[in-house]
């Protein structure tokens, strides 16, 4: 079978090769670059995540408006290709930049971002696989589990309290040995430290992932790679407002403006935890009132496909009904160790 | 002390009309330092072109402006028409209402006190006096004289300094004139402009200009054809005032006011003085110096609410689209122009007038504000530039009324554009006794936005096909230069050799429509 490399470099020089062929054959080249706008966007019932619908738009060689396209692709493919086969990555910067170089190049950085994104969904392959890096680096991650990244093993329990931080590079990542039986991913940095300190990888078999907010695309990654290469079941453990029961659904079920590699981002098997309202009202949780964006963005998450199910539409309609919200760190209400003691047993025992 | 009135007026009744001119110069347009010498440049070339066209001769003028101190000039103004025999040199050039008479006809417009206006502002402002050389033909014989003299304000009439008998080649009339409190400018209002705009509306006309800092300018004509001179035609019922029936009335040599109405009015039949006279019960049967005031308006006031036919256009001389399309591309140089003579209409139902309008685009089309250039709008009345009190004028707002944007110009201020209007009338309707800026007659205003969306179409189609032909060929430029990297690019990509692409890159450059049209999200 062909490693995540062969296949990257085999689909880049396909692209030149359509080309060069149909100039062969004496035709206008052209290039298929499937549509990302909103009206092409699907959610999947059965994948249970946003993917491209399968309209598409033609570059044309003979269209004075596309060729500059084109070109900026066919020279984005090589730098990929040349990336690929030695190795190394670059950012997105860093690509802006090499291109000023180029005989064909961007106006500012956006351009140059939005050739990446035709570039990974006309060739339907992640960025990260063509060597164009994200910025950020991804969540940290605590625990019994043991990776290696080229020629170095690293223990994700033994790499300092705030734990292993998952590399832009995840796919280049071998997991080598673990030992939990689950991922507890927390929104805060704040709780990822509670959960180290009162030892909850020890109580749980778990591993304890620290989002930082929005999960990066690198932790969404290293989140489904964990799920379907170790079979861990994964859980979320958010603030109990819509931005935190949302960062909860990019991780299930992928953003849209993401959905040409939802497939390799989504982990639709993934659960949220809470802290939902029903947490809120059963553990009487110190709680601030909704603001009017809080309301406005609940009623929005109601429209959204992805959260159909009977158990987010009852959750936000109770949150809508008690008008509060609260942050998981309000546990500490009861004590420091009671968010590890008492809500997450009580919580994992009832999923 | 109070004054008895009869005091009071013992001063009134001694009142010249040079002496009231004296007083009131801003009358005569002198008022400011710019304004006042173009207004002296529009009288003396005014006057020039008029004699020239009345004597059948191709107009040929010279201007020599010096400046001898700040606002200290001299002006030498010399034409070639035909002259001016020596009894009526000063009574041209000293005599206000020299020969003013009720006339009905097209005419540059002048109160009759242009050149007798500029001597006065002469002697006001410097105390010297004017020098005139005229050659003229008296039977056969070509005869020349100078003269100095000076204008008696209390008498109205002119003080002969010297005269002698000067050896002459052809016809003509120099002027020299002393002026100060005058100030040249190369502005919109400046006198320099005020020439450009002559020649352009009188292409028949050539004028050469030396200024103050001694640049010599010559605007050529444009055409050898000198303007057919307008005759004048009986003033329509609808274009007059009780007024002017009351003058007539004074003036006529007719027996019966009816026979003063038909003779004097157009489209007056016999028919038409019986149904006035049913009407409102006048007896017009009575001597015309009988008429009162109060019949008199009686009469205007049933002229409105009669059917007449339209006025006779035939008093009407336009420049025609063709002379002014000479005129503008022999000044301003331009890559386009397009003209327009529209057709005879009507204002205040009763006078006729026609506008005239030209656009160019590009060349020396426009006004140079730093290194852009401003649309410049030259509005012209009986072919004279109006440069003052753009304002509230027809022409003006007529032009501002347009939507710009259908026409391909995106903003009329900022473009290399010259928008030329001339109205044609035996009565032009001023706003002011300025005659610089011209009534907003709905009539008016619908011909100048007529005429000028007219040519505005043509100038949009030109500026449409330049821009596509510009398209094209930068089209083509992007082929040639994108479609060898993009192969030598793809060509490295796919690890092979980079094809035989000319086939390919004409089809592309030359056939654009056919390929490429992408259904593109």
């Amino acid at each position: 079978m062909m490693n995540r490399k062969d296949i990257a470099v085999n689909k880049l020089k396909s692209l030149g090769e359509r080309i060069i062929e149909d100039v062969n054959r004496m035709n206008v080249p052209s290039i298929k670059v499937p549509s990302r706008g909103t009206s092409n966007i699907v959610y999947d019932e059965e994948r249970r995540y946003y993917v491209l619908g399968d309209r598409y738009g033609r570059r044309s060689l003979g269209n004075v408006k596309q060729i500059k396209k084109i070109g900026q692709m066919v020279y984005m493919a090589n730098f990929c290709k040349g990336l690929v086969e030695t190795g190394k990555t670059a950012t997105l910067r860093e690509l802006y930049y090499v291109s000023e170089g180029w005989d064909i190049d961007f106006g500012d950085q956006q351009e140059s971002n939005i050739v990446g994104e035709d570039l990974e969904v006309t060739l339907g392959m992640t960025r990260e696989d063509l060597g164009l890096m994200p910025e950020e680096d991804g969540a940290s991650v605590y625990g019994k589990l043991t990776i290696q990244e080229d020629d170095v093993e690293i223990n994700a329990l033994k790499s300092g309290k705030s734990g292993y931080t998952i590399s832009p590079t995840i796919d280049g990542v071998d997991f080598v040995d673990h030992d939990v039986q689950r991922v507890i991913a927390v929104e805060t940095m704040g709780m990822f430290h509670r959960m180290v300190q009162e030892k909850a990888y020890d109580k749980f078999d778990t591993l304890i992932v620290g989002l930082k907010g929005q999960a990066a695309r690198a932790t969404r990654r290293f989140l489904k790679r964990v799920n379907e290469e170790l079979n861990l079941p994964v859980y979320v453990c958010n603030d109990g407002d819509p931005w935190g029961f949302h960062i909860a659904m990019v991780i299930i079920s992928g953003s849209a403006k993401l959905a040409h590699v939802n497939h390799e981002l989504a982990t639709p098997n993934a659960k949220f935890l809470g802290v939902t309202a029903s947490d809120i009202i059963n553990y009487d949780l110190p709680t601030d009132p909704l603001k009017d964006i809080d309301v406005l963005r609940l009623k929005e998450l109601l429209k959204d496909p992805r959260y159909r199910d009977e158990f987010w539409k009852v959750e936000i309609k109770k949150m809508l009904k008690i008008g509060k919200k609260a942050e998981q760190q309000s546990f500490s209400k009861y004590g420091l160790e009671y968010v590890v003691d008492t809500y997450l047993p009580e919580k994992l025992d009832a999923m | 002390m109070e004054r008895e009135a009869a005091e009071l007026f013992e001063e009134f009744k001694e009142l010249t009309a040079s002496e009231f001119f004296r007083r009131n110069k801003q009358m005569l347009g002198f008022s400011g330092k710019i304004r006042s010498l173009t207004m002296v440049f529009h009288e003396l070339i005014t006057n020039s072109l008029d004699a020239a066209e009345e004597a059948g001769i191709q107009p040929e003028i010279t201007i020599d402006l010096k400046r001898v101190d700040k606002d200290h000039y001299i002006l030498k103004h010399t034409d070639n028409g035909p002259g001016i025999p020596e009894a009526f040199i000063t009574r041209v050039y000293c005599t206000m209402f020299a020969g003013s008479k009720f006339r009905n006809i097209q005419s540059r417009g002048q109160q009759g006190l242009g050149c007798s206006g500029c001597v006065l502002l002469s002697q006001m402002t410097t105390g010297k006096p004017a020098r005139v050389v005229s050659r003229y033909y008296e039977g056969e014989k070509l005869k020349g004289v100078e003269m100095t003299f000076k204008m008696d304000v209390k008498k109205n009439q002119g003080l002969i300094l010297e005269r002698k008998a000067v050896e002459v080649k052809s016809t003509g009339v120099s002027l020299e004139l002393h002026f100060k409190d005058v100030s040249y400018s190369l502005s919109e209002q400046g006198a320099y402009e005020y020439i450009r705009r002559t020649v352009i509306a009188n292409p028949h006309a050539r004028i050469r200009f030396r200024d103050p800092t001694g640049h010599k300018f010559i605007f050529e004509r444009a055409t050898n054809e000198i303007p057919p001179l307008p005759k004048e035609v009986l003033p329509h019922p609808r274009g007059v005032t009780a007024d002017d029936l009351i003058f007539m009335a004074k003036h006529t040599d007719k027996r019966r006011f009816r026979s003063l109405l038909t003779s004097s009015l157009s489209r007056m039949s016999t028919n038409r003085v019986n149904e006035i006279q049913k009407i409102t019960g006048i007896d017009l049967n009575k001597r015309p110096k009988d008429m009162k005031w109060e019949e008199a308006e009686q009469i205007v006031d049933l002229f409105t609410r009669m059917d007449f036919m339209a006025p006779p256009t035939s008093g009407l001389i336009p420049i025609g689209k063709a002379q002014i399309e000479k005129g503008m591309r022999e000044i301003l140089n331009p890559e386009f122009v397009a003209t327009t003579t529209r057709k005879p209409k009507t204002y205040r139902g009763g006078v006729a007038f026609v506008i005239e309008a030209g656009i160019s685009y590009g060349g020396e089309s426009g006004r140079p504000v730093g290194e852009q250039k401003r649309a410049e709008i030259m509005r012209f009345a009986n072919r004279v530039p109006l440069t003052f009190d753009q304002g509230s004028c027809a022409i003006t707002e007529g032009l501002k009324s347009i939507d710009w944007k259908r026409y391909g110009i995106r903003d009329l201020e900022n473009a290399p554009i010259t928008v030329f209007v001339n109205i044609v009338s035996t009565n032009v309707p001023y706003l002011s006794t300025g005659k610089q800026s011209i009534a907003p007659e709905p009539e008016i205003l619908h011909e100048v936005r007529q005429a000028t969306m007219k040519i505005s179409r043509s100038l949009q189609k030109y500026l449409r096909a330049k821009k596509s032909a510009q398209e094209e060929a930068m089209r083509s430029k992007v082929f040639e230069t994108y479609v060898p990297v993009i192969l030598r690019e793809a060509a490295v990509l796919a690890g092979k050799d980079v094809p035989e692409y000319d086939t390919i890159l004409a089809k592309v450059t030359r056939k654009p429509k056919i390929l490429g049209d992408a259904h593109d999200e």
